[in-house]
């Protein structure tokens, strides 16, 4: 526990120290308007990576989160070309996609014992294509990306003072799932079929309604994030959301979940998110060639995570020595 | 005395470097650059044409960012070159519909926006483009004439999506359709702008059809491809791309490719940069009708690509 939380105090002090270095190194990073942006860009990749978070945990993973957020895109692009039923109504309905392939991941994955990667992969392949098929087309049956003017829908690209909405959602979302990951049973459910399922299974837990969950939930997160990311563009394209798992898997492993399960938390994911943010938004700003940018970011991940595990392992050998220390002197003390 | 005379001569020759300095250092605005992509040939053509007509006025170059193709990053990159504090930003959108919010959204702080290649749907300063639309006819006039007005043609596509390679074939097909109602489109697949993705496509085009007798393929890159898969197959097809990139050139050279729509890219770029120079300068800020520049293309065949000189080739 308490190395957990100093190592979030470290994630945070890097987060800081960059953030620093960055005001003084340009002079149009520590304003409103750049941090606003900067929090809007991470809760684009924050929403999705909640719901990826839960699916860590149960050492399982998404690939289909890109498609999800295209498909969904896609259907909203459907219901404001054809049909004149108002947003508010068919935004809630368009968010079912995300759960119906959330369900469809955690049915295959549960039933046939397919492998996580491979189910999400082939889902993530056949929604790109099914995003494509559903697109607007033109009269030469060309792709034709809807100007979006519903006012309404545009409403979640706006702001709230001089807050983007997609950033309270964002935290109100991280709160409420952080909760029910640490206060509910169904929460710990999460953690113990990711830890080790068999044990799980013994123990009375309905480890399959776990991963239906956290899939379901997975794909809801993106769905989310959909509606947001094509407000904000006022246009829905049907290759939205894809090639971002990427960013949305580095930003939950900075945070802290590894790839094994069992042990995360939402906290870690929002820090990990705010920290990738923080870098993509920084970078631009260095005057550095767009070529040598990417190595840029991808070099400053490996060193985070690097000083990350370094600590992990050096702080439980601190701590097994002085268990040890403790225990001898023990039974020393005993002797005498 | 000879020494006297090398002292003047660095006393003169640092005043006219000095004069010259404060002479050509006139402006200093900062101007952003976010193609689709950097990592093509048309898009660094432009970044020279844009950097060269900047340098020429005592400006400093542009800030160039990458986008990866994809509309998001081009969308927040937008974002950051209106916190930057640009002045202007040279944009070549990946999308019509996707970049029209950015580009609203820096005109109304007061940031001019030059569209490359792509319009949007909002009006703005100004669009320097290609005429896709026109040019994609244009080859599908000399295909048509070099057929006889009769055989098989495929196209090789851009993404869906991607405006300028959707208008280059509608232009085709329009054009195909109306004058040359004969020549067949007997397939039609997307080849992501990529070399080696469009030798898959041709491929597949060449097995499918025993008589293949003419390609367009919507950007230079393709055709490249197509190319190399036609010669591997031994079979003779006529290949047209488009843009004109220096490596397409001489390959019409050799004989490979048989055409393009060849632009002057660095002029194209040089264009829109002396535009945005003039728009700062003049100070205007509200522009209720987009400026169209037409860089007309040009095609380049065996017969007549010589005439483009090495300082024209990107």
């Amino acid at each position: 526990m308490l190395i957990a939380s100093r190592r979030r105090l470290i994630l945070i002090g890097l987060l800081l120290a960059i953030g620093a270095a960055l005001s003084l190194l340009s002079r149009s990073f520590l304003t409103l308007d750049n941090l606003m942006t900067l929090l809007q860009e991470a809760s684009q990749t924050g929403i999705v990576a909640i719901g990826f978070t839960l699916v860590l945990i149960t050492a399982g993973i998404d690939m289909s989160i890109g498609a999800v957020i295209a498909v969904t895109a896609m259907v909203c692009a459907n219901f404001l070309t054809y049909t004149h039923i108002p947003a508010a109504l068919f935004i809630p309905m368009s968010l079912g996609v995300g759960l119906l392939v959330g369900a469809f991941n955690g049915f295959f994955i549960t039933r046939f014992k397919l492998p996580e990667f491979i189910v999400t992969l082939a889902s993530r392949g056949i929604l790109a294509g099914l995003a494509l098929i559903i697109a607007v087309k033109d009269s030469m049956g060309f792709v034709s990306n809807v100007y979006i003017q519903d006012p309404v829908y545009l409403s979640f690209g706006g702001t709230i003072g001089p807050v983007y909405i997609i950033t309270i959602v964002f935290f109100a979302m991280a709160f409420l799932t952080q909760s029910f990951l640490k206060r509910t049973r169904a929460g710990t459910n999460v953690y113990a079929t990711g830890a080790n399922p068999t044990a799980a299974r013994l123990s009375g837990i309905n480890t399959k309604r776990s991963i239906y969950g956290v899939y379901m939930f997975s794909g809801f997160c993106a769905s989310i994030a959909a509606i947001f990311i094509s407000s904000r563009m006022m246009t829905a394209m049907p290759d939205f959301g894809i090639g971002s798992e990427m960013d949305v898997i580095a930003s939950v492993v900075i945070g802290g979940t590894p790839f094994t399960g069992g042990v995360g938390d939402i906290w870690g994911t929002v820090l990990g998110t705010l920290f990738l943010a923080l870098i993509k938004n920084g970078i631009l700003k260095l005057g550095i060639s767009p070529y040598v940018q990417p190595i840029a970011i991808g070099g400053i991940i490996v060193v985070v995570v690097i000083l990350d595990v370094w600590y992990k392992s050096y702080a439980e050998g601190q701590a097994r020595r002085s268990a040890r220390r403790a225990r001898e002197s023990d039974s020393r003390s005993a002797a005498a | 005395m000879l020494k006297t005379r090398k002292f003047e001569a660095v006393f003169v020759a640092l005043f006219l470097l000095v004069a010259g300095m404060s002479l050509s250092a006139q402006t200093n605005y900062k101007i952003g650059y976010l193609p689709s992509t950097i990592g093509q040939a048309l898009t660094k053509a432009w970044g020279v044409g844009i950097d060269n007509a900047l340098k020429a006025a005592g400006n400093p170059p542009a800030i160039a960012l990458d986008a990866m193709m994809k509309a998001e990053t081009q969308v927040s990159m937008m974002d950051d070159l209106i916190n930057q504090g640009c002045n202007l930003i040279i944009l070549q959108p990946i999308d019509a519909a996707a970049l029209t919010a950015s580009v609203k959204k820096a005109e109304s702080k007061g940031i001019p926006v030059i569209t490359l290649n792509t319009d949007t749907l909002a009006p703005h300063f100004a669009c320097v483009t290609m005429d896709d639309f026109g040019a994609g006819a244009m080859i599908a006039d000399a295909v048509g004439k070099q057929l006889g007005g009769k055989g098989n043609v495929a196209i090789i596509q851009s993404p869906p999506g991607a405006l300028a390679g959707v208008n280059r074939e509608k232009g085709f097909r329009a054009t195909l359709a109306k004058d040359y109602p004969n020549v067949k489109i007997v397939g039609a697949q997307n080849a992501e702008w990529d070399k080696n993705k469009a030798i898959a496509v041709m491929n597949g085009f060449l097995q499918a059809n025993k008589q293949l007798d003419a390609v367009f393929a919507v950007n230079d890159n393709m055709a490249e491809g197509a190319a190399i898969a036609a010669e591997s197959a031994g079979r003779h097809v006529l290949i047209y791309g488009f843009n004109g990139q220096m490596s397409t050139l001489a390959q019409i050279e050799q004989g490979k490719v048989t055409g393009t729509a060849y632009t002057n890219a660095y002029d194209q770029g040089a264009t829109a940069a002396k535009l945005a120079l003039q728009v700062l300068k003049a100070g205007t800020k509200t522009f209720t009708k987009t400026d169209v520049v037409i860089v007309p293309p040009f095609l380049a065949t065996k017969d007549n690509v010589g005439s483009i000189p090495a300082s024209s080739r990107w």
